[in-house]
């Protein structure tokens, strides 16, 4: 299962709403909301592709203004998977 | 329950976000060991021209695992979306392995011996019945510098001839020609610091949010911390980017033009100029009018020197005088009232402002002469060279600065800023070389579009395109299609998977990609980064810069290829260095690069960078007590041009009665030859779709998702509508992207480009809309 490590940033006052409602989510689990609004979120799934579907719903959440990929591991992949 | 190695791996994610939000974190013990037989390599990444660094993690000959590189001052180690595509772009279940030759209409494998053989026994046989300039290379500003680098030599050094091209012509020309004609030196003053420093920031017909991500959240970081910091987007479609502006301004499509000069109108009535400024370093000059559109075959337009009149200050004033706002506003659709507070916000001294730009001003039928009024405002506020307030064009691929205009493939350059036409500079050129300086034609070659009319004439025979997909990009596509479909002119494609290029080929040929290959990127902000290769190609794959040199070999042109297989991307960069040092863009030893996270340029006798270029605290070339020098620019003096307004080619009317613009979204980059690939972006958003206004719809009875055809004078096609999706074109206006390979779009779009930049328009020309 892929695993990526992601920064969404929000508008300031809509940060915590926003965790609680991907706390919700399956697959993304909160790590922290930043006092500027920011959100360290882990978001896996069986593929990159749910990884990304995932992702996408992310970035059309009202308040969220981006999600960036800090980091993305897929080692556990097989190559068709790919 | 003890912790297992994907709670490690997990733990890691975390960390490297946290990280890259600068909170310090310890890794739980567990988490290296997790990451145990991981390797671990920086590199820029493949897509777009901001230039982000990611370090990729590879275990097993294979790329595991990616991160935004904590260390790269681009990105500061976080990646956009696309960052989750960077190594199965390489992964594809299609990817091309072998070379291919056409037998009729088949595509049948051969040795690369047989196709690079049969390459050159067809280039050699055109040469020697046509003369050289019956052949030609089109590539890309994805090449790496040094294959760029292989390219110019071989096409311009070696066979003789300037039909050499790069796909930039179609992003970044017309910036490339402002910059020349206004500073005498390509590329930037200014860089990505700006952004964090500036309070200020005006775009001009770009949706930065989804072209730009990295930068535009360097941005908004720069809002979010500082309540001064205004945004102000000036388009013509409400986009992402729009969300996070202060202040959204509707423009006609072409109004920029006009909009631009009913500015500056305002800052001359109003006295709100900085006149020591413009005393020191700025002089005026009239260009040529009156332009044709390029739309017929071999339409010839210059603007050379006896075209060109200084001005007085004055005069310059006295011609200003005809664009008000209320004329600005009649031609733009922007409010007088507006015009007049944006050249309050330009000239206020406690503000610093910047301009940021790309294709919506590039991809424009008088492009350049919308760079020149961007810079005409810079230059007469002085609000230029200083940190944190300067104009930016921001480009659209990962090389197109470094290779495409560093090196300079297009058809009339040479390296460092460089002509072919000037005889001192093919001196320089050849001596570097090795070769006759007569060799390298003082005529310059065909620049792009005339490149491929020229197969639907019949004049060009051969022409071999690497790393770029034309026959999908180009516009007025039929003819070009056509033209090869009929097989007027021998086609070579390399590159890594099949597209609609590859398709019209006579020969294909596999190449290696990314961390494939080593290589050199060159970014927006002049910042030259180098990777090394990381895993081996699949097949037969091979780099392009290889495929280069073995066809050189087989030309009998080995002799200017003589650099050792191990060193050989080394060996390229130090010959290429020589033709930098003391240009005003020197570049490092390559040996540096290796080291680093890049290296702006011009880099200084003692190895550090240039952030700001022109100023005397950063500069090398400006000494103590100058301030601000334009070095490059004839007698130091920088030029305000005077460019009135010219309607575009092909306006709406009542036959065609809506503007058609074309573009890119975040999830998809270009052609989609390497996001198309990736099944989740294509499920994300599935193919183009077709934005109308709400209102336009409503009136044309036409729903979100209804079926939509889409008709101009050249072509015609089926979108489904979007309507109230993630942007609204304005009322008049519908706006499609290119990415679709199942949809050829540029069939519809006008070949009309700039006279000066020769640079196509892809974001104005007339459709009618009706549901299908």
């Amino acid at each position: 299962m892929p695993v990526s490590g992601i920064v969404l940033t929000c508008t300031a006052t809509s940060a915590e709403g926003i965790a609680l409602q991907l706390a919700e989510l399956d697959g993304v689990e909160v790590h922290g909301v930043l006092p500027d609004g920011k959100i360290v979120a882990v978001v896996e799934a069986d593929t990159v592709d749910g990884e990304v579907a995932v992702v996408t719903g992310l970035q059309e959440m009202e308040g969220v203004i981006s999600v960036q990929l800090a980091y993305h591991n897929f080692e556990e992949l097989e190559a068709e998977q790919l | 329950m003890g912790l297992t190695r994907r709670d490690f791996i997990k733990a890691s994610a975390a960390a490297a976000a946290f990280a890259a939000v600068g909170v310090p974190v310890v890794r739980p013990k567990g988490v290296d060991a997790a990451e145990t037989g991981i390797t671990w390599g920086k590199a820029p990444c493949r897509y777009c021209g901001v230039g982000c660094s990611v370090l990729v993690g590879v275990k097993g000959g294979k790329i595991v695992s990616t991160k935004g590189d904590p260390a790269g001052p681009v990105n500061k180690g976080l990646n956009c979306i696309k960052g989750y595509f960077l190594s199965k772009a390489l992964y594809g279940k299609d990817r091309l392995t072998k070379p291919l030759i056409r037998k009729g209409n088949k595509m049948v494998e051969a040795s690369w011996d047989e196709a690079l053989n049969l390459i050159a026994s067809k280039y050699g046989k055109a040469i020697a019945e046509h003369g050289p300039d019956s052949v030609a290379m089109y590539g890309s500003g994805q090449w790496t510098v040094q294959e760029g680098y292989a390219a110019s030599k071989l096409m311009k050094g070696g066979i003789g001839t300037n039909n050499l091209e790069p796909n930039a012509r179609l992003c970044m020309a017309s910036a490339v020609v402002a910059f020349m004609n206004t500073f005498g030196s390509d590329e930037p003053m200014g860089c990505y610091d700006d952004l964090d420093l500036g309070d200020t920031y005006i775009l001009w017909g770009a949706n930065m949010a989804e072209a730009h991500p990295v930068l535009f959240s360097r941005l908004i970081d720069n809002k979010l911390k500082h309540p001064k910091v205004r945004l102000i987007d000036i388009a013509t479609r409400r986009t992402r980017t729009t969300k996070m502006a202060d202040e959204y301004i509707a423009m006609r499509p072409q109004g920029d033009l006009a909009a631009l000069n009913a500015i500056i109108h305002v800052i001359l009535r109003d006295k709100l100029y900085d006149g020591a400024f413009i005393k020191q370093h700025v002089s005026f000059k009239r260009g040529k009018e009156n332009a044709p559109y390029g739309l017929k075959d071999k339409e010839a337009f210059n603007e050379t020197p006896a075209d060109v009149k200084n001005l007085s200050f004055d005069e310059y004033k006295e011609l200003m005088k005809k664009f008000t706002p209320q004329w600005g506003e009649k031609i733009s659709g922007i409010p007088a009232k507006k015009i007049e507070e944006l050249a309050l916000v330009y000239t206020d001294k406690s503000r610093k402002v910047n301009s940021l730009w790309t294709m919506g001003v590039n991809q424009h039928s008088r492009g350049v002469w919308v760079n020149n009024l961007i810079y005409n405002l810079h230059l007469l506020t002085g609000k230029i060279c200083k940190p944190g307030e300067n104009p930016l064009s921001l480009t659209g691929q990962p090389s197109a600065c470094g290779t495409a205009r560093e090196v300079g493939t297009f058809a009339h350059r040479l390296p460092s800023d460089m002509v072919v036409m000037n005889e001192a500079h093919r001196k320089k050129t050849a001596g570097i070389w090795g070769i006759d300086p007569n060799k390298i034609p003082a005529k310059v070659g065909l620049h792009t579009m005339e490149m491929f009319r020229a197969i639907d004439r019949n004049e060009l025979k051969c022409i071999w395109i690497q790393c770029t997909n034309p026959f999908q990009s180009l516009p007025n596509l039929s003819r070009l299609r056509k033209a090869a479909e009929a097989r007027k002119a021998f086609i070579v494609v390399s590159d890594i998977y099949p597209t609609r290029s590859t398709e019209l080929a006579d020969v294909i040929l596999p190449s290696a990609s990314w961390v494939e290959k080593e290589g050199v990127f060159g970014n927006t902000e002049r910042r030259t980064q180098q990777w090394f290769k990381m895993i081996d190609a699949p097949g037969q794959a091979k780099e392009d810069v290889w495929q280069l040199i073995e066809f050189a070999k087989r030309m009998g042109l080995g002799h200017l290829f003589p650099y050792s297989e191990k060193g050989l991307h080394r060996e390229i960069w130090e010959e290429y260095r020589k033709f930098t040092i003391g240009s005003g863009k020197d570049l490092a030893p390559y040996e540096a690069y290796t080291k680093v996270r890049g290296l702006r340029w011009p880099v200084k006798p003692d190895g550090k960078e240039t952030r700001w270029r022109y100023t005397e605290a950063d500069d090398p070339y400006v000494k103590k007590g100058e301030g601000i020098k334009f070095y490059k620019a004839p007698g130091n003096k920088v030029n305000v041009w005077f460019r009135p307004y010219e309607p575009p080619a092909e306006s709406p009317d009542k036959d065609y009665p809506f503007w058609f613009c074309t573009g890119r979204l975040l999830e998809h980059w270009h052609t989609g030859t390497m996001t198309g690939r990736v099944p989740e972006l294509k499920r994300a958003v599935s193919g183009a779709t077709i934005e109308l206004h709400p209102e336009d719809a409503k009136r044309l009875g036409i729903r979100n998702r209804d079926q939509v055809r889409i008709t101009s004078r050249r072509g015609s096609i089926v979108l489904p509508a979007e309507i109230n999706g993630r942007s609204t074109p304005e009322k008049g206006n519908v706006f499609t992207t290119f990415f679709d390979e199942t949809k050829l779009i540029n069939e519809l779009c006008i070949d009309a480009f700039d006279p000066l930049s020769k640079e196509p328009d892809f974001k104005k020309c007339a459709v009618k809309v009706k549901k299908a």
